[in-house]
C-alpha cells in the first residue's frame, strides 16, 4: 500500500484475454479524466496501465487488476494494482533496466512504466507470482 | 484570483475511523439526537450572544462589517447549530462542514479565530446547559457529546483550510514554472524556447510538455531550442535535451539547438554524448537562418534600386 | 468484424487509424496496408498513416506501426506517421521508445508535402 493516499473506490477487472488489455486501459483512461488529469498524466497512467495489464496477460498467465481512486491532503490520483499468480520474474533487476525481451513486449513494459508514474512497487518471487502497484498524481493544468 | 476548492473528502472507511477516534458512537448520536428541544430552545439566545462577541473582537469585526450580511448569517448559523442535534453523521454531512471550513479559509479568516470562535460557541452551550433541570451526570455527558462533535466539525474544517492552502501553493508553484518556459513564435511556423538556469528532470519534463502543447497548437515545422543560458550541460541535461528534440521530431517538426558554447561543445565531446542527429548551431541568429532556409525561406537585404 | 479503411488520395495511401487500437486490430491494419500496397498498380505514392485519433498508444502498438512503415518501406513505399498527438509523442519518449526512423510530419497535409506529387 502507498502510504498517505486514502482509497475512495476500487473497481477489479480480470485480465484473461487480450481483449482484457484493452478493457483495463480504456477504465484507467476514464477515471484519469473523471480525476481531473491533465492530457499528459492521462496518457501516461493509460499507457503503463496498457502496458502493465499486458504483463499480466502475457507472462503472468493471466490474473487481475485493481483500479482505485485515492486521495491525500488535498490532492487526487489514480492507484492501480496488477496482480497475477503466473511464474514471477526471474531477474527483475534485468526486467527493470529494460533488458528483457520477451514475445510481444519490447522490454519497454516494465522500465518504461515505472518512469510514467509517480510510485512504482513491485513483488515477485520465481513460481509466487507478481504484483505490481503504480501510482500517478494528478497535477494542475498548463 | 483562485478558483473555488472543493477540498477531498473522505469516504466511509476513513469517516468510521475518525468517528471512532472523536469516540463519536452510537450511544453519542443518540444523545445529541435527544438534546434537539434543548437546541431548538437555547438557539436564538447562543447564537445573538455568539455574533455580539465576533462583532466586539477587532480581529473578527471587519469581516462583519455589513448588518444585512451578519443577518444572513445568523440563519446559516442557525442551521449549522442544528444540524450537530440530528443524531447521524453521513458523508453529506462531512461535506457540509467542510464547505463551511472552506468558505472560512477562502475569506482568509485565520484558524486562529475561527477555532477560538468555536471554543466560545461552545461555552455559550456549557452555559444553557448548566440552566437546565437535569442531573449532574446528565449534564456532563450531554456536553460531552456536544464537546465532540463540535471538534469533530473543526477537524473537518482544518482539513478543508490544508486542502486549501496545498492546492494554492502547488498553482504558485506552477505559475513559477510556466513562467521560467517561455515558449515564443519568433516566425510563421518557427518557436523559440530560451532555456534559462539550471534543468532538473521535475522541469525538463515540464518544458517538454509545454514545447509540445505550443507546437501542436502554433503548427510549428521548427524548434529553435537555445541552451545559451544554461547554468550546467551535463550528461543528464544532454539527455533531457535529447528526449525533447526526440518527442518534437515524433510530433512531425525538427529542432534546431543553438547556443552551443566552446565549453558546452567541449564537456558534451568530452561526455560523450551524440548530439550528432541533431541540427545544432553556435549562435541564435545561425540557428534562425537554418530555421528559415529548412522553410525554404531566407532573409536578404532588399535591393536598394528596386524601392 | 469491421475491416480497415484504406483511402487513395492524390495517389498515395491514406489510413486514418482509430482512437484505440487492440492488438487484433492493430495486426489487421498492418496486414491490410500491406495487402493493399501489394495490390496497387500504381507503386510510386507513398503511405499516409493519420494518427490523429489515436488516444493510446503503448510499446505494442507504437511497435506495430512503426514495423509497419518499414515494411512499407521495404515495398518500396515511403510512409509518413502523421499527427501524433503532443502527449503520446511524450509517453513514448519518456519510456524510452524514440520511433527512430520513422518519418512523421505534424498532419496529413504536411505529410503530403513531404511526400510530394507520386512520379
Amino acid at each position: 500500500m502507498t502510504p498517505g493516499a486514502h482509497a475512495s473506490s476500487t473497481e477489479r477487472l480480470q485480465i484473461e484475454a487480450e481483449a482484457d488489455v484493452v478493457v483495463v486501459r480504456r477504465r484507467a483512461r476514464e477515471l484519469a479524466i473523471a480525476q481531473g488529469f491533465d492530457a499528459f498524466a492521462v496518457a501516461a497512467i493509460t499507457t503503463a496501465a496498457s502496458e502493465l495489464s499486458r504483463n499480466v496477460w502475457c507472462h503472468g498467465g493471466g490474473g487481475h487488476a485493481l483500479l482505485e481512486t485515492v486521495s491525500d491532503a488535498g490532492r487526487v490520483g489514480l492507484r492501480l494494482r496488477f496482480i497475477d499468480e503466473g511464474p514471477g520474474i526471474a531477474d527483475l533487476e534485468l526486467a527493470l533496466r529494460g533488458g528483457c525481451s520477451t514475445g510481444r513486449s519490447l522490454g519497454l513494459g516494465l522500465s518504461g512504466s515505472r518512469r510514467l508514474v509517480d510510485a512504482f512497487h513491485i513483488e515477485t518471487s520465481p513460481g509466487e507470482g507478481t504484483t505490481i502497484e503504480v501510482l500517478k498524481w494528478a497535477r494542475f493544468p498548463h | 484570483m483562485l478558483p473555488d476548492t472543493t477540498p477531498v473528502t473522505p469516504d466511509a472507511h476513513t469517516l468510521a475511523l475518525r468517528l471512532r477516534f472523536f469516540r463519536i458512537d452510537p450511544g453519542v448520536l443518540a444523545r445529541l439526537a435527544a438534546l434537539r428541544p434543548f437546541a431548538e430552545r437555547t438557539m436564538s439566545d447562543i447564537i445573538d450572544r455568539f455574533y455580539e462577541h465576533l462583532l466586539s473582537q477587532p480581529e473578527t469585526r471587519d469581516y462583519l462589517d455589513d448588518p444585512a450580511l451578519v443577518e444572513r448569517l445568523k440563519r446559516k448559523q442557525a442551521a449549522y447549530f442544528l444540524g450537530m442535534f440530528r443524531g447521524e453523521i453521513d458523508l453529506a454531512y462531512v461535506q457540509g462542514r467542510m464547505k463551511v471550513g472552506a468558505v472560512h479559509a477562502k475569506l482568509a479568516v485565520a484558524t486562529q479565530w475561527y477555532v477560538g470562535a468555536c471554543t466560545h460557541y461552545l461555552q455559550l452551550i456549557h452555559e444553557h446547559l448548566h440552566r437546565e433541570r437535569a442531573s449532574d451526570e446528565e449534564r456532563r455527558a450531554s456536553f460531552e457529546a456536544i464537546e465532540r462533535i463540535m471538534h469533530f466539525d473543526v477537524s473537518l474544517a482544518i482539513d478543508a483550510y490544508i486542502a486549501r492552502h496545498h492546492e494554492s501553493r502547488l498553482r504558485h508553484q506552477e505559475a513559477i514554472r510556466e513562467l521560467s518556459t517561455p515558449v515564443i513564435r519568433v516566425h510563421d511556423r518557427v518557436l523559440l524556447l530560451p532555456l534559462v538556469g539550471t534543468i532538473d528532470s521535475a522541469r525538463a519534463q515540464r518544458v517538454m510538455e509545454s514545447v509540445l502543447v505550443r507546437i501542436g497548437e502554433e503548427h510549428a515545422r521548427v524548434l529553435l531550442l537555445d541552451i545559451a543560458g544554461v547554468t550546467v550541460v551535463d550528461t543528464q541535461v544532454a539527455d533531457y535535451l535529447l528526449k525533447t528534440t526526440s518527442a518534437v521530431r515524433l510530433l512531425g517538426a525538427k529542432t534546431i539547438l543553438t547556443g552551443i558554447s566552446p565549453q558546452v561543445a567541449r564537456t558534451v565531446v568530452e561526455l560523450g554524448v551524440d548530439l550528432t542527429s541533431l541540427y545544432t548551431r553556435n549562435t541564435l541568429s545561425d540557428g534562425l537562418d537554418l530555421a528559415l532556409s529548412l522553410l525554404d525561406k531566407q532573409i536578404r537585404t532588399i535591393d536598394q534600386e528596386r524601392v | 468484424m469491421s475491416s480497415i479503411p484504406i483511402l487513395r488520395i492524390r495517389g498515395h495511401l491514406l489510413v486514418p487509424v482509430q482512437p484505440d487500437l487492440s492488438d487484433e486490430v492493430v495486426n489487421r491494419l498492418q496486414n491490410d496496408v500491406l495487402e493493399a500496397i501489394a495490390g496497387e498498380r500504381d507503386r510510386s505514392g507513398g503511405l499516409l498513416l493519420d494518427i490523429s485519433g489515436l488516444q493510446i498508444v503503448d510499446t505494442y502498438v507504437a511497435r506495430v506501426l512503426a514495423d509497419t512503415a518499414s515494411m512499407a518501406a521495404l515495398m518500396g513505399r515511403r510512409t509518413v506517421l502523421c499527427g501524433m498527438r503532443p502527449e503520446i509523442a511524450a509517453t513514448l519518449v519518456q519510456m524510452g521508445y524514440l520511433l527512430e526512423g520513422v518519418c512523421t510530419a505534424l498532419d496529413v497535409d504536411d505529410g503530403l508535402d513531404l511526400l510530394g506529387l507520386p512520379r
